[in-house]
């Protein structure tokens, strides 16, 4: 790795199957960035209202340790759990959730041989670890035993069988594109061209299918707060409510991290003060998701939210169109020579 | 029932959902929808959860004393609910407004329409979603509330109507001030636009849901903005017993389609409309007394003896029109009164509106017909 011998924890954490799952874009990185995009979700949000949003937690960050303080109060208000319910999957299931969410970050690599699993199939595993996350959901929301959190999980099992053909067809597309179904080769395959510039149907379908997939506006359709109080996270409170709020934001992040090794470039271009392997390259990428991540949380001052028929509709319509459309154009380009 | 055996009971066809009383999206009322899928067959409004009896205690107070009770229900429109009161009472004593505290009312009542209007709107946003509407409206909502706080004294209650005239003249450079509010509203009109009216979400989530027809709207009894988004044009102002809506030449808004879309732009062009007519009543007051001879100075008011005799009057509130009929048996406190409230008439409103729409659509449709719970239940 580098030329200086590091005392063997450092060495270890550095390893990069130690690394990615832990730091980043495991463990560490995850729960600052939660806290910094829910920071930065409501202060843009009070901007566009034209209020101030968190002020006064940490005043001279502009109140950026709210999320924090938040979070802290969540842990020590009391844990309810309602009669009848079904106590294992009620408790466990939002772990599980969890779980199952941050789950893909071990397939994401951050330069050319910095991986936690170097595999030729690895966008494949991490778009199928993505996808696993919802039938979880669905498990939760029946296990709460409530009329409002069963119509959510519904709601979210509609939308997830309408937002995942969108999205791993545009994945297709991609992949067909670079020839590779290996994150590395993807992002390699850009340090000319970002994806998105080459197949902008394909972009635009993953980012609607990923607005979808993690319930932001607007299709914000599962957590309906004026239809169906909380949707699958109803009866929730205390840590295991937090567990849940962070697994939403959670599958943002992941899939923004998704959206940038395929369609942005991931550490393509590399500025000059960057080496060219190891971890330190991960910095574009997470620039560059937090970017995504910012736009995505912006939306929620500018839409309603749709229906939920609307949703599937637009999914299937629209958006399923569109990546067909999308697959159309990869192959038009590579049987063209255009590309590839 | 453990879920367990939910899961295996294959009665239940449909689902009975409880939306309220403790509901984000619902107030102080209680929806029980009937869901078939997410089809809405069959709604129930339950409804009584904030009666204070205003009726009955009005009886037991002096007339003056009724007007701030009367207020109470929907203080968002409180100038509006005191008009219809007042005129009632007018009536029995037989006195007639001097002319400027009829324009004086007319500026207040308009005023208070904005502000109930804006109101609505917020509500109205936040309920599909769009949380950037709640503020913006609510936000602007405080000038139109500056603007009566410096020409009553009071946010919200205002109290300022009393029989035989106003309270209060126009405050030095009031004027000045409510034109620039006018202006500072009209010029964020624009922008609602922009964001909420045009936004494709809205249209899409707006647009044939709840429609209620002309023939419909009038069998059920549907009041103010929701009516005249049923393409009837009727409006208590324009019967023009109160205020100056006569002499201003007032036209109400209409819109034939009868949707929840119909319903919000309506209220967004009586919301130019009510600019309109403070702007010509401000430019038109006549000068002149400001109360009437007979009812002048607080020991008259309070001391107000009201001769024997029935009155009902009718006015237009925010969200539709209000009649009060005011019985006194000769003393110094009315034998009855009896207040029907436009919330209270808009209701039936769900009934028809919802069923066949989606679970989704009913935030939507309770926020076109701009239902005020307080104000229904009394």
């Amino acid at each position: 790795m580098s030329a200086l011998v590091a005392p063997w924890p450092i060495s270890l954490i550095l390893e990069p199957e130690v690394f990615i799952p832990l730091v980043y874009p495991g463990l560490v990185v995850l729960t600052l960035t939660l806290l910094g995009i829910i920071w930065l979700e409501r202060k843009l949000t009070a901007k566009v209202q034209r209020r101030y949003g968190p002020l006064y937690v940490a005043r001279k960050l502009g109140g950026a340790a709210q999320p924090m303080a938040d979070g802290i109060k969540f842990v020590f208000s009391e844990q309810i759990i309602p009669r009848n319910t079904d106590k294992l999957v009620f408790i466990f299931g939002p772990l599980l959730l969890f779980t199952f969410s941050i789950l893909p970050v071990i397939g994401i690599p951050l330069s050319p041989g910095y991986t936690a699993i170097a595999s030729d199939i690895s966008l494949l595993i991490v778009v199928a670890l993505v996808v696993i996350a919802p039938i979880v959901l669905l498990m939760v929301a029946w296990g709460s035993n409530n009329k409002f959190s069963l119509i959510g999980g519904l709601r979210d099992g509609y939308l997830m069988i309408s937002y995942e053909v969108p999205i791993i067809l545009s994945i297709l597309a991609m992949a067909a594109l670079y020839n590779s179904l290996d994150l590395i080769e993807i992002a390699e395959a850009q340090a000319g061209t970002w994806g998105i510039f080459l197949n902008p149907l394909a972009a635009l379908a993953f980012f609607a299918a990923m607005l979808i997939a993690t319930g932001r506006f607007p299709f914000e359709i599962a957590e309906a707060e004026t239809e169906i109080v909380a949707g699958w996270t109803t009866e929730y409170s205390s840590a295991l409510y937090m567990s849940n709020m962070g697994t939403s934001y959670t599958r943002m992040y992941v899939m923004a991290h998704l959206f940038t090794l395929v369609f942005l470039g991931g550490w393509n271009p590399l500025p000059g003060f960057l080496p060219a392997s190891g971890l330190l390259p991960g910095l574009m990428i997470l620039v560059k998701s937090l970017a995504v991540m910012g736009l995505m949380v912006l939306l929620r001052s500018i839409y309603p939210r749709f229906r939920v028929d609307q949703g599937v509709r637009i999914g299937w319509h629209k958006l399923f169109t569109l990546s067909m459309a999308a697959i159309a154009l990869s192959v038009l380009l590579v049987a063209s020579g255009v590309w590839g | 029932m453990r879920v367990k055996e939910l899961g295996k009971d294959r009665r239940a066809e449909t689902i009975t959902l409880f939306i309220g009383p403790q509901h984000p999206g619902s107030g102080h009322l209680r929806l029980v929808v009937e869901l078939d899928g997410d089809v809405v067959v069959g709604i129930r409004p339950d409804i009584g959860w904030v009666h204070r009896g205003v009726e009955k205690i009005a009886e037991t107070k002096k007339f003056v004393q009724v007007i701030p009770l009367i207020e109470r229900p929907s203080i968002i429109d409180s100038a509006n609910m005191n008009v219809g009161y007042v005129r009632a009472v007018e009536k029995l004593l037989g006195v007639e407004v001097p002319d400027r505290a009829r324009y004086i009312r007319t500026i207040l009542c308009e005023l208070n329409r904005i502000a109930s209007h804006l109101y609505g709107i917020g509500i109205f946003g936040n309920m599909i979603g769009t949380s950037t509407i709640f503020m913006w409206s609510f936000g602007d909502r405080e000038i139109i509330v500056e603007l009566m706080q410096e020409l009553t004294g009071a946010r919200l209650t205002y109290s300022f109507f009393l029989p035989g005239g106003v309270k209060g003249d126009l405050p030095d450079g009031f004027e000045e001030k409510l034109e620039k509010g006018l202006r500072y509203i009209e010029n964020r009109i624009p922008e609602y636009n922009a964001l909420f009216i045009e936004n494709p979400v809205t249209e899409d989530r707006l647009k044939g849901v709840g429609v209620i027809d002309r023939e419909k709207a009038v069998q059920i009894g549907l009041t103010g903005p929701n009516l005249r988004a049923s393409g009837v044009e009727y409006d208590a102002r324009m019967v023009g017993e109160y205020g100056a809506y006569k002499d201003l030449g007032f036209k109400p808004v209409t819109r034939p389609e009868g949707d929840s879309f119909a319903r919000l732009m309506v209220r967004f062009d009586e919301i130019d409309g009510s600019i309109g007519l403070i702007r010509k009543a401000i430019r038109e007051m006549p000068q002149g007394p400001i109360m009437h001879e007979r009812t002048k100075g607080m020991a008259r008011q309070v001391l107000m003896k009201v001769p024997e005799g029935e009155a009902f009057s009718r006015v237009e509130c925010g969200r539709g029109e209000l009649t009060f009929f005011v019985v006194s048996k000769g003393g110094d406190k009315p034998h009855r009164v009896r207040m029907v409230t436009p919330s209270f008439r808009n209701l039936i409103g769900f009934e028809t509106a919802l069923v066949g729409h989606r679970l989704a659509d009913v935030p939507t449709v309770y926020g076109s017909l701009d239902y005020f719970p307080p104000e229904a239940d009394r």
